[in-house]
């Protein structure tokens, strides 16, 4: 299936971007109180802040306390300026022994801490960039910065770190923000290290309909594994509509899906999906029925549309992402 | 055999039949058909009697493929004395994916509770089935007795191969399952990557090889009874074995062997003597095993479990972060096809030989009155005859001299004998089509031999990993078996587990018909050695005293310069 993006400029945003309780995206100094700190955790009241975690950790921080959001901490723009800011790992490969020696200990000690929380030794985590500008009202900066999936021990999580800070000067990322008239310089980044759900369905969903621009459907598109295969487009996921007022399956499409992004050592890699599993839909009716509410719940708290990224592990529903909806199409 | 194709009308394309095999359809369909011949089950030309009882075989096929909502049905015809089979779908494309759907329900719900359908209910009854045989005084029966045991004989004999397919079905497509999720999710793991997960475990073949092993320590430690298996040519064992008091007590050990396990012929069908009737093959194997020591050959058992539980330990390992439901699926055919591996050798004994030579005893019963009545020359000849001829004499013995029409009839199977049917006649269908029940037939029969590149090497499917190199032997017959000497590859066109403690002496097993999961395959990679199955003309291209080269995970065989 496709979904209809008209452009990827911000002007074409059909409804506002509510600003978000606490501060406002690229709002450059955080609040009293807050200073100084390098690590905060989701779920914090100091997560939410947008000027220390960027908009990506802040929004999903914010909905860590009444929804199923896996845990995880971040670094903030506070620590990114203490490792240098832009000029961070200038000339140089970006590795964990280029990290601050105090940022590394309380990154180890941080991460022993998630372990905790998850119940193992070292859990596998997702490492993920979050723009202090990014999640805005505009642009959506998807796929823009570095992501690192099923990062497993401190050492590897801090250079995993690294290489996300020093992804934001990448040709591509400053590529983007020319594009989309962003700042080039001045600007921040956040980390984002949080468990990784060992997907057993990855999903990507709408609050409203993309591709008829209906506010009163949920689109989902699901597929087997972890999401990067729906994201990245290489695989057909399945499609289910269903009508907010009832709940009702409006419609449901199983695709054929071929690729799975699957757990590998020291990441993810994509494969074959098994011949027997293709065609087999990847959702029953109660959990299309608990997503599609999730993605209801989901809007009328943040107040607007959402593009919504969950997964399933062992049958229980995470939530791994919520975003505006920032590029659609309402004419098709 | 190969592509037991579902028949595809729209693409048939004519298969001519040879001059000297001439094939007549009976109807627009059969022509259509695509007609296999089961060289694994049925090489050898099929007698009346013995037709009469495939036939009920292949009916009890039917019935199971309708229990299972299998879409497939198979017809047979006997065609030049050889057994033919088609397979044909019975329902129409549209409505074909449905089917499938409930087929593939059906056939995990079997899968599910495999080893409890099998030990609570299968083979109590089967075992019921056989004493009930056992307990009839065929001697002693008159006639009107001994008629009515024929006709519950046909009566439970259709029920134990109703059950034969009921077990089957879902134990090797289990198997098959198994294969294709492990080659799905770790394509380049080689041939035998699957079966391995399977490897180690008991079962009544092995458990027979392994008591005749036994058997030959206790010829060890007599050193007459050691004298006579070492000098005595097979055939003259006994014999020379009746002449002392220990040769005599080690005869009783022997038959005490022979009443257990004895009842395994050469082949598949009713006409070839059991080991009890001709107890010269397993006394071939006990010449060989006496002059070795160590460890049971037999038993690579402990060996291969180890190896098992460490592939399937590193296949959780590396499934360890797939979405659920393919662990799940894996471990439900991995726990199924463990079971099934097991059933595919078991049902054979209480079963395809079991069942069948009891069911042989009761005929050959028929055929001792016969004879003796002057209707026929010797017992086995009423397998020449058909059915209702076998009613009719017995109703009033002195009723005909059937003796020239059997002569007839020898001639013609004689005939026949001498000449390869073709693989297949009627119609080529093209490919089989991509399901799971094409691709475990693909496995079970072995897909058509392709065509080598260089002219001493040919080609058939990996059937037991390793490589060996050695003398070939071609053995047609186990009578022909004397000529097996340890290290020698063994090239037969088929192989019943009655060949099976040859393995402890081959080298390598090269076949002609067969595939990884055939019963030769299977067994082979119990025994840790090399086999390559249905090349398709080995017996025919490999002459004995060759030195050949076996490499079971590629599946080709080369014959060495002389």
């Amino acid at each position: 299936m496709t979904v209809a993006v008209a452009s990827m400029h911000p002007s074409t945003a059909h409804f506002d971007w509510k600003r978000p309780a606490i501060g406002t995206p690229g709002q450059a100094v955080p609040r009293p109180g807050t200073r100084g700190r390098s690590i905060v955790w989701l779920g914090d009241l100091a997560c939410e802040e947008y000027a220390l975690v960027g908009g990506k950790a802040a929004n999903l921080c914010r909905l860590a306390a009444e929804y199923p959001v896996p845990p995880g901490f971040c670094l903030t723009s506070i620590a990114f300026d203490r490792a240098g800011g832009l000029g961070v790992f200038e000339g140089e490969e970006p590795s964990a022994a280029s990290l601050p020696r105090d940022l590394y200990e309380q990154l180890t000690h941080a991460y022993r801490t998630l372990g905790e929380r998850c119940g193992v030794d070292a859990p596998s985590v997702a490492v993920r960039s979050s723009a202090l500008d990014e999640d805005g009202a505009g642009a959506s900066f998807a796929g823009q910065h570095e992501t690192y999936l099923n990062v497993v021990g401190a050492q590897a999580v801090a250079e995993a770190v690294a290489r996300c800070w020093a992804s934001v000067r990448s040709s591509r990322a400053l590529q983007y923000r020319r594009q989309h008239g962003f700042a080039l310089d001045g600007f921040r980044i956040a980390v984002l290290i949080q468990q990784l759900v060992h997907a057993d369905v990855s999903s990507v969903m709408f609050s409203a309909n993309p591709v008829t621009g209906n506010r009163d459907e949920v689109m989902i598109n699901a597929s087997w594994g972890l999401g990067e295969s729906i994201v990245g487009g290489t695989v057909t996921p399945d499609t289910y509509v269903v009508r907010k007022a009832d709940m009702a399956t409006v419609s449901r499409r199983i695709a054929e899906k071929r690729r799975m992004t699957v757990m590998a050592t020291d990441g993810t890699c994509e494969v074959e999906v098994p011949r027997f599993l293709r065609m087999q839909p990847t959702l029953g009716q109660e959990q299309l029925m608990e997503m599609a509410q999730l993605g209801v719940a989901l809007e009328r708290r943040m107040g607007h549309p959402v593009d919504v990224e969950c997964a399933y592990h062992a049958g229980k529903l995470f939530l791994l992402q919520c975003r505006p909806i920032t590029t659609l199409t309402w004419s098709r | 055999m190969s592509n037991m194709a579902v028949a595809q009308d729209t693409k048939a394309v004519r298969i001519i039949a040879p001059p000297q095999f001439p094939a007549a359809w009976e109807d627009a369909e059969d022509e259509r058909l695509t007609w296999l011949h089961d060289r694994m089950h049925n090489p050898d030309p099929v007698l009346p009697l013995e037709n009469a009882f495939w036939s009920r075989v292949y009916e009890a096929f039917n019935r199971a493929t309708e229990a299972y909502d299998m879409p497939v049905r198979l017809k047979t015809r006997c065609i030049n004395t050889y057994f033919y089979m088609a397979a044909k779908t019975i329902v129409p494309p549209e409505r074909m994916e449905a089917q499938k759907a409930r087929a593939d329900e059906r056939m995990d719900a079997a899968m599910a509770r495999l080893r409890s359908l099998w030990a609570d209910e299968w083979l109590p009854e089967i075992r019921a089935h056989l004493a009930w045989w056992d307990a009839f005084d065929l001697t002693g029966a008159a006639a009107p007795e001994l008629l009515a045991h024929l006709e519950e004989t046909l009566e439970r004999l259709v029920r134990l191969w109703d059950l034969h397919f009921r077990i089957v079905l879902p134990s090797y497509i289990a198997m098959s399952q198994l294969d294709d999720l492990y080659r799905d999710l770790f394509d380049g793991d080689g041939a035998f990557g699957s079966y391995r997960l399977l490897q180690g475990f008991d079962n009544k073949t092995l458990e027979a090889n392994r008591a005749l092993w036994d058997l030959s320590r206790r010829a060890l430690a007599s050193e007459e009874v050691r004298r006579v298996l070492e000098r005595q040519p097979a055939g003259d064992v006994l014999a020379e074995l009746g002449k002392t008091p220990a040769g005599r007590s080690f005869q009783a050990d022997l038959d005490a062997y022979l009443g257990e396990y004895g009842l395994r012929g050469e082949k598949w069908g009713l006409r070839y003597p059991c080991w009890i009737e001709e107890p010269a093959a397993a006394i071939k194997n006990l010449k060989d095993y006496i002059m070795r020591s160590g460890p049971n050959p037999n038993s690579e058992m402990a060996k291969l479990a180890e190896e098992r539980d460490g592939a399937v330990a590193a296949v959780r390992g590396r499934l360890q972060d797939y979405p659920g439901p393919v662990v799940e699926r894996f471990e439900f055919l991995l726990k199924a096809a463990q079971e099934g591996v097991v059933l595919s050798e078991d049902h054979g004994f209480w079963i395809d030989f079991g069942a069948t030579y009891r069911v042989r005893r009761v005929l050959l019963e028929f055929g001792r009155r016969l004879c003796e009545a002057g209707a026929i020359a010797q017992y086995s000849d009423v397998f020449y005859l058909t059915l209702d001829e076998v009613r009719a004499l017995a109703a009033a013995p002195h009723g005909g001299d059937h003796r020239a029409l059997v002569e007839l009839r020898r001639r013609e199977v004689d005939h026949f004998q001498a000449i390869t049917p073709p693989p297949a006649l009627g119609a080529d269908n093209g490919l089989p089509p991509e399901d799971p029940m094409s691709r475990f037939f693909g496995k079970f029969f072995g897909a058509p031999p392709a065509a080598a590149d260089a002219p001493d090497v040919l080609k058939g499917n990996p059937g037991s990993p390793g490589t060996a190199r050695g003398p070939a032997k071609v053995v047609r017959s186990l009578s022909d078996a004397a000529k097996l000497q340890r290290g020698d590859v063994l090239v037969a066109e088929t192989t019943a587990p009655s060949w099976t403690p040859l393995f402890a002496t081959a080298a390598a097993i090269v076949t002609d018909a067969g595939g990884v999961l055939s019963h030769c395959a299977v067994v082979a990679r119990e025994y840790g050695i090399p086999a390559v199955v249905g090349m398709g003309r080995a017996t025919m291209t490999i002459r004995d005293g060759q030195i050949v080269e076996v490499d079971g995970d590629a599946g080709f065989v080369r014959i060495c310069p002389a």
